[in-house]
């Protein structure tokens, strides 16, 4: 089993590590955003309710 | 088996008429060229750089037969060895961008992000166009002091 790839960067709004920015492609952007945080601020998706097991 | 049925994004996606206050404001799809040039992946770099340059663009998307999005070339990629195959010369898998975005938004993350270029496409991935940061920060501009004269 693989271990997970190291991230390279971290969202600059919600702190996930992210391979590069997803508004950008830059792993280098100062400002980089992961896919949920670019897609909620472009109103390109909705904010979705965590799914719980039970 | 879940059988997705498209929501109201995709159907502004599509370009689909919206009504409501923001429905006149500019969108990234209003704004983005459609007449960017486009190649396939089978391509030579030369070629297709000759034929990007002759229409004065500095740019061109890598779609499929069906026109999907698959890489794009800005002035960097396009600059590489004209021998080498579009495949490997292009930036694969871009991030794209829906045409009911508000072209302010576009604007100003497209500053902040130092992005020369961004394409737009519909939510399965098909080419609306190219929406260039000059266009875009034009368009927020204008609109910006049309309000401000307006107030």
């Amino acid at each position: 089993m693989s271990e997970p790839k190291e991230a390279g960067t971290k969202c600059a709004h919600c702190g996930t590590s992210i391979e590069c920015c997803e508004f950008c492609d830059e792993s280098a952007c100062q400002a980089a955003a992961c896919f949920e945080c670019v897609n909620e601020a472009l109103g390109q998706a909705v904010p979705q309710p965590h799914t719980h097991g039970g | 088996m879940y059988d997705y049925a498209t929501g109201k994004l995709d159907w502004l996606a599509a370009g689909l008429p919206s009504e409501g206050s923001n429905a006149s404001r500019p969108r990234a799809g209003d704004v983005a060229r459609s007449d960017v040039p486009t190649c396939r992946m089978d391509e030579s770099l030369g070629d297709v750089r000759e034929r990007v340059g002759a229409a004065g663009w500095n740019a061109c998307v890598v779609v499929n037969e069906e026109g999907v999005v698959l890489g794009l070339l800005r002035s960097k990629e396009l600059g590489g060895d004209a021998a080498v195959r579009i495949e490997a010369a292009m930036r694969p898998g871009p991030s794209t961008f829906r045409p009911f975005v508000a072209v302010e938004e576009m604007a100003e993350y497209m500053i902040e992000h130092d992005l020369e270029s961004a394409p737009v496409t519909t939510s399965d991935g098909r080419l609306v166009g190219l929406l260039r940061r000059s266009d875009a920060a034009r368009t927020a501009l204008e609109l910006r002091q049309k309000e401000g004269g307006a107030g």
